[in-house]
């Protein structure tokens, strides 16, 4: 497992900011999702979505521009903001 | 006790419900054949490579002038291919261009930019014209999917094919789970068609997250996967695709910033893609990948997206427009505190693909014929996955010329389909089951296992390569592919990633093996053999082919001047 991989064990970040207050829990974010990650229970009004595998989100915003009532806000990890990997790394070794 | 199976009949089965899925499932509908659509996500309202919209459109539209003609792009092609290109195909996909533009329209997408009521046309990408629509595609994909579900397509919702069904050289159905529900379905169809798009999470990218790739990252190769296993013919596949991305998020956007005027700038702030080609920014997508590739190699980077010189009509415009193909770039840029009108953006190369190489009209997949049939009859491919691929157009055209291959083909069939053998549709599932039950000492994560892929693609298959590194390569690869039954599923969620992961190191396998037997260098980092820096234009305009042999993966070439049909042997299908 990568160093990379290791870290993300370690504490996941989550993706998408849920405001309980102001979800209508309607089940439009987990019917959106491309990537199956959101699960919400339907026919209950009571419980919220639930981001089920957060480490494999795209970042694509599908849940925030579906949702009737903006209570989902996506927020970017620190290491795609805060970018600091060596381009030259990602350009492969040379083996003889 | 034996499992329960659901068992389905449709005329037409399409794997893959974005664009060139949706677009073949149309003229099979329009000729009253029935049609399923096998998706992975759980709407048809999204383009399938994008994920969102889309915000340029290439087409020919015949409105006047010579360029905008399809002899003229036609003309071109060679020299936007470097000479690999099967013309056949690539000519019929330009000829029916402005046939399906036109048909979109009549779904209610209107391509129109409602500053000029006309159509606002940009060039880019080293085409020899202004081919691009720039609109508000927010709503593009969205009339397609309608379109579907208008003419009665049956939808099978978070459902992943994990085989195709042939016998006798013929294609009729393939098995699906659904991994919602666990529910498991025999599909018989009278043609398949290929539709899942490119193969993503294949290499690191500067996140370092598998997830953030350019285009979906639940694009997996699966179609050329399963194709490859029943014997079809793949090309192309040693080329790989990047693209420039802003540093740390690797999405779309790239057409939008040079179409509109960026400049791209080394640390010096000097302006170095006239160095490399002579249409500056405006060069292909592969050379300007290859140019910043350069640029860091020489130690110019950080390499940046330079906005500040555009007019503030232009500046508006593109921040208006920045959400279409990628929702959440404004809120990236916002994070990040970054004003793309007053700062340079800081850009990097964003991890590679399997799917057309940064130029338009070659594909790298399954090889089609001018009606997108595959070298296996009744197995039709489209978009991303096929061997004629050129964006969102390429997958709308190429999926309209197999749905309507599709509508010929199924009503000159004789003969009923071959029943399932249902003995061999349990051994296939409990195999797939068993990634379930894998005792923990002996379980690895398809996480760990696909990290271990992307970083031997990363150093060794990647955008610098040679003999030594891709053979390295291919033990790695080999010795994965051993541990495969080992991958463990904790739910059936996984088990759908369990099999993304199988497809993604069957394609780099495929890739090393072609990069291995094109011993030259073509078209800048798409393939870069640092063994054989030159192309070799007397020996290698050639295809090489890949297919499944009785050791592994085999090679073989065919003449860039044949069309790749020419490559197919379907003597041996059962006669229909």
């Amino acid at each position: 497992m990568s160093s990379n991989a290791k870290a993300i064990k370690k504490s996941v970040h989550n993706p998408i900011r849920i405001d309980p207050d102001t979800c209508v829990k309607c089940n439009l974010c987990d019917w959106i999702c491309p990537g199956d990650l959101i699960y919400k229970e339907e026919d209950n009004r009571e419980t919220l979505p639930v981001i089920a595998y957060p480490d494999e989100c795209w970042y694509c915003g599908l849940c925030q521009s579906i949702c009737p009532v903006d209570a989902i806000t996506v927020i970017f990890p620190d290491q795609m903001i805060n970018c600091q990997t060596d381009v030259k790394t990602l350009l492969g070794k040379v083996i003889k | 006790m034996a499992h329960k199976w659901k068992s389905l009949e449709t005329d037409v089965l399409v794997i893959g419900g974005g664009v060139a899925g949706c677009m073949a499932a149309i003229p099979a509908l329009e000729a009253g054949l029935s049609v399923t659509v096998c998706e992975k996500g759980k709407v048809l309202d999204h383009c399938g490579s994008v994920g969102c919209g889309v915000d340029h459109y290439l087409t020919i539209m015949e409105s006047g002038p010579e360029w905008d003609t399809p002899e003229f792009l036609i003309k071109h092609l060679p020299k936007l291919t470097d000479g690999i290109v099967d013309m056949a195909v690539a000519s019929r996909v330009i000829h029916e261009m402005p046939k399906v533009v036109r048909k979109i329209e009549s779904f209610g997408v209107n391509f129109k930019d409602p500053r000029f009521n006309d159509y606002y046309r940009l060039r880019s990408f080293g085409l020899p014209g202004t081919y691009h629509i720039n609109f508000d595609g927010t709503e593009f994909k969205k009339h397609i999917g309608q379109r579907v579900r208008k003419l009665k397509g049956s939808v099978l919702t978070r459902t992943m094919a994990v085989q195709i069904l042939v016998e006798d050289g013929q294609a009729y159905g393939a098995i699906v789970f659904n991994f919602r529900t666990g529910e498991w379905a025999v599909v018989r169809a009278k043609a398949v068609v290929l539709a899942a798009g490119e193969v993503n999470r294949i290499s690191l990218n500067a996140s370092g997250m598998a997830f953030d790739s350019w285009h979906c990252p639940y694009n997996t190769g699966d179609s050329q996967a399963m194709a490859y296993k029943a014997g079809a013919l793949l090309t192309n596949m040693e080329f790989v695709e990047t693209t420039i991305t802003p540093k740390g998020f690797s999405a779309q956007g790239l057409n939008a910033l040079v179409s509109e005027g960026a400049h791209f700038i080394n640390k010096s702030g000097e302006r170095f893609m006239f160095k490399y080609d002579e249409k500056g920014e405006n060069a292909r997508r592969a050379v300007i990948a290859d140019a910043v590739i350069n640029e860091y190699l020489l130690d110019n980077g950080p390499v940046y997206a330079d906005c500040r010189h555009l007019p503030e009509d232009i500046l508006d415009h593109m921040e208006a427009t920045l959400q279409i193909d990628r929702y959440t770039m404004p809120a990236f840029y916002e994070q990040k505190a970054l004003n793309f009108r007053e700062e340079p953006i800081e850009v990097s190369i964003s991890e590679l693909s399997i799917r057309r190489s940064g130029v338009y009209f070659r594909g790298s997949g399954l090889a089609v014929d001018t009606d997108g049939q595959t070298s296996i009859k009744g197995l039709f491919a489209a978009g991303d996955c096929a061997s004629v691929s050129g964006g969102i157009a390429g997958a709308a055209v190429l999926g309209h010329v197999a749905g309507e291959g599709v509508a010929s083909f199924v009503p000159k069939m004789n003969g009923s389909l071959p029943q399932i053998d249902m003995k061999t549709a349990d051994a296939i599932r409990e195999t797939a089951m068993k990634h379930m039950e894998v005792e923990e000492e002996r379980s690895i994560s398809w996480k760990s296992y696909e990290d271990e892929i992307r970083r031997t693609v990363n150093d060794y298959i990647g955008v610098r390569r040679n003999e030594p590194g891709l053979r390295h390569a291919l033990q790695t690869l080999n010795a994965l592919a051993k541990r495969e039954p080992d991958l463990k599923a904790d739910d059936l969620h996984g088990l759908m990633r369990v099999h993304e992961s199988s497809s993604i190191r069957l394609n780099a396998e495929l890739m090393a093996t072609a990069a291995l037997a094109r011993d030259e260098s073509r078209t800048g980092s798409s393939h870069y053999r640092l063994d054989h820096p030159e192309s070799d234009e007397t020996n290698w305009k050639k295809f090489v082919i890949v297919q499944k042999g009785s050791k592994g993966a085999e090679t073989s070439t065919l003449s860039a001047s044949e069309p790749l049909a020419a490559a197919f042997d379907r003597k041996s299908s059962a006669s229909t």
